[in-house]
């Protein structure tokens, strides 16, 4: 862009043709500043609308298949509508007022709250974990052997890793309850029980997901400077202590990104859970996501009282993950 | 039904001749339904059924709960299919909401729609018409494994008493055998649907009165039955369903166990079983009734305003559950998928399955009634009481009559 000025007043003939007409036609000798700020602010003018043009198709494909199906959602969440009913009317916030006094509603935003906290700290921990054992312990070779099997169960679809567990776990067939029932004869059944139930589909989680993350976290140390762990194994700085103070400070930023892409990711755990508990036992395990589901399809078809629901998650998501964004930026 | 089907007979003469006898498709037809072999087997002869009506058709496949929402989100908006998969849980809220339209009229007279099973006539009939033709179903089947009768010297129980005591007998998880197999999962199809025949049992019916939605006591006392029995019920079913009940009875870990009819075919198909040879079925044991279910196609209303499109989905209907489809079936040894008694009473049947089992087949008809409540509201009622029961067999929560109280006061609130 800053060509096209400068050529005009590198070029002396041009310059002077330029004097020349000027005089002539009378204009003052400040013409060419004027004529180039001119140039300048039309340069700037299509800088600012640059990013018009390309974020411009990218905006219009977010409006169509995030903001409308919102609106619609927002909307449908202010009436009475039933699958089983063509007609509605305007409830307004009756639905919201409902939710509030449904147990079922404030069981299932309690376990949502329990799924978060328990499925992204044992992801991370198990991420930071085997990331940094296998800094220290691999060799190359084995660090890519590692890495090629971490990497396999987050490839899996959600829905095949839930009944492969599932099965797994079953008390009378399941490979991993096998040594259990050959050694005392009991026929542990880990999904029939409230806590044993939310813990199994939580490390079904953290299998897919904790291995993967600590790929990724092995991948964020190879790529850190090697002078400040050097310097610190100089300073006889052993174990743990080298990442405590050294490393994982140095990565402190990307690890939160994967902290907040794993909270995201944890708010959308309905196969995993649908699958290998329905939401029992009871409703045990019943997330927002699983209940809105069941209102709005399996049960009732209450769909306005579900997307009040969708919306009421919508809202907390939105807060929340805001909240954390700017303290992380502050 | 032979009289309700002449009327409508001669309703559909009177309107412009017999439809089926001229329906010509003019599009081909949209089907939305579940996976089963028999309709993946069906699609093999699209050709024939394009000879005979002039259209093809297309099935698409959802999973149970996703095809009804599929389809209940389809037939109250769009209307895109020309024929439902529908089910014992879904029929009141189609036929009540004028979804779907009544065979009658428009099911063809030759393909003989009374052959079917009586119970899942039964469970096809509401507001006193026929909606659907059976794809699936049936009622249930004691089937229990004669090597541990024998070996206990326990006689086939006969009744109910008789039934209870042999499962408490035959009890020994130390040998790995569980004395019998329940349904603990929660679901209106699921734990409530093996707790209805114990509510019918004690004298419970749905919605007597407005007063009276739920019969406290008869509720009571089946539950507390359904959960004594749950002691003796294998591990794993606590939280599972017709599969994983079947599946234990099927890897040789059940005494016995009254399940859904389809259970009779898969387990003494060697490649579903492990007890192929140690098998037996009776009707289900007295005073027992058996909880009669069935899936089946029905003529979708919305995307067949027209006489004419109506019959030609009616055609569909007829054809896809006819004799020739069913010996199709049986040929290719799908014996969860048989409907007709005609099937049954046949040397192909007998000759595939065994005579015990064509015998137990044909009895458990009489035993077969609708459990459930016939209302659209079913579904939402059932899997309320799902959740309750799935908590009392899981001991989250231990009280029973706290429980009952707590259906009684939905059922007043639907």
């Amino acid at each position: 862009m800053s060509m096209v000025p400068s050529r005009n007043w590198t070029n002396s003939q041009d310059r002077c043709d330029l004097k020349g007409s000027r005089r002539d036609r009378g204009e003052t000798p400040l013409a060419p500043v004027i004529s180039y700020l001119n140039l300048g602010q039309n340069v700037m003018n299509r800088g600012r609308s640059l990013p018009v043009v390309f974020l411009g198709p990218a905006l219009v494909v977010l409006i169509v298949l995030a903001l409308i199906p919102t609106i619609y959602a927002i909307n449908i969440s202010l009436q009475n509508r039933t699958l089983s009913a063509p007609d509605s009317d305007y409830v307004w916030f009756a639905n919201y007022i409902a939710l509030f006094s449904d147990a079922r509603f404030l069981n299932a935003l309690w376990v949502s709250l329990k799924w978060e906290v328990i499925s992204v700290s044992l992801t991370m921990i198990t991420g930071i974990g085997l990331g940094i054992a296998m800094f220290e312990a691999a060799s190359p070779r084995w660090r890519n052997i590692l890495c090629f099997l971490f990497i396999i169960p987050v490839l899996l679809p959600r829905v095949c890793a839930a009944f492969v567990w599932k099965f797994a776990v079953h008390p009378l067939y399941g490979s991993v309850t096998w040594p259990v029932r050959a050694l005392t004869g009991q026929t542990p059944d880990v999904l029939a029980s409230p806590n044993s139930a939310l813990f199994t589909v939580a490390f079904v989680d953290v299998w897919q997901w904790g291995l993967f993350f600590a790929v990724i976290v092995l991948k964020l140390l190879e790529s850190l400077p090697p002078q400040p762990i050097e310097a610190a194994r100089i300073d006889r700085i052993k174990g743990w202590r080298v990442h405590r103070y050294i490393t994982l400070p140095m990565l402190k930023l990307p690890l939160i990104s994967l902290t907040l892409v794993k909270a995201i990711e944890s708010l959308r755990s309905f196969d995993l859970v649908y699958v290998m508990t329905r939401g029992g036992p009871g409703i045990s395990t019943e997330t927002l996501d699983m209940y809105a589901y069941s209102q709005g399809f399996i049960e009732a078809g209450r769909i306005s009282y579900a997307s009040s629901m969708a919306v009421i998650m919508l809202v907390i998501s939105i807060l929340m993950f805001s909240t954390i964004w700017k303290r992380i930026g502050t | 039904m032979k009289l309700l089907f002449a009327t409508a007979g001669l309703s559909a003469a009177l309107m412009g001749s017999a439809s089926w006898a001229q329906a010509v498709c003019s599009e081909d037809l949209r089907i939305l339904a579940q996976p089963r072999d028999g309709l993946t087997l069906l699609e093999d002869y699209v050709d024939e059924f394009e000879e005979l009506s002039g259209a093809g058709f297309e099935i698409d496949y959802l999973n149970e709960n996703d095809r009804r929402a599929k389809s209940q989100a389809d037939a109250s908006t769009v209307g895109s299919y020309d024929v439902y998969y529908v089910d014992e849980a879904n029929l009141p809220l189609f036929a009540s909401s004028g979804w779907i339209v009544p065979l009658p009229g428009y099911y063809p007279d030759e393909y003989d729609y009374d052959d079917f099973d009586a119970g899942m006539r039964q469970v096809a009939t509401y507001d006193g018409k026929q909606w659907f033709a059976p794809i699936q179903g049936g009622g249930d089947l004691l089937v229990y494994r004669t090597d541990i009768l024998e070996a206990a010297g326990i006689e086939p129980p006969k009744t109910w008493d008789e039934y209870k005591a042999a499962v408490e007998a035959l009890n020994d998880p130390a040998a790995g055998i569980y004395g019998t197999g329940l349904r603990g999962q929660r679901g209106s199809g699921a734990n409530v649907w093996r707790w209805l025949p114990l509510y019918a049992l004690h004298g419970g019916k749905w919605f007597e009165s407005e007063d009276t939605p739920i019969n406290i006591e008869a509720a009571t006392a089946a539950t507390q039955e359904y959960l004594e029995l749950f002691q003796y019920s294998a591990p794993g079913t606590q939280t599972g369903s017709f599969d994983e009940s079947t599946g234990a009875f099927r890897a040789g870990k059940i005494a016995l166990l009254v399940e859904s009819a389809p259970l009779g075919g898969m387990s003494v198909d060697a490649a579903q079983s492990q007890v192929v040879d140690k098998v037996a079925f009776l009707a289900p044991p007295a005073p027992l009734a058996g909880s009669g279910y069935a899936h089946g196609f029905a003529i979708a209303a919305a995307a067949n305003p027209t006489d004419e499109e109506k019959a030609c989905a009616g055609l569909f209907v007829a054809w896809s559950t006819s004799k020739e489809q069913e010996a199709r079936r049986l040929e290719a040894g799908q014996p969860g998928e048989l409907t007709r008694t005609s099937t049954y009473q046949s040397p192909a049947y007998v000759e595939a399955f065994g005579q015990n089992l064509a015998d137990a087949m044909a009895a458990t008809g009489n035993h077969t009634q609708v459990l459930f409540w016939q209302d659209p509201r079913w579904q939402e009622l059932g899997n309320n009481w799902g959740i309750k029961l799935e908590e009392l067999i899981t001991g989250t929560r231990t009280d029973v009559d706290g429980a009952v109280k707590e259906l009684d006061e939905f059922a007043r609130s639907l």
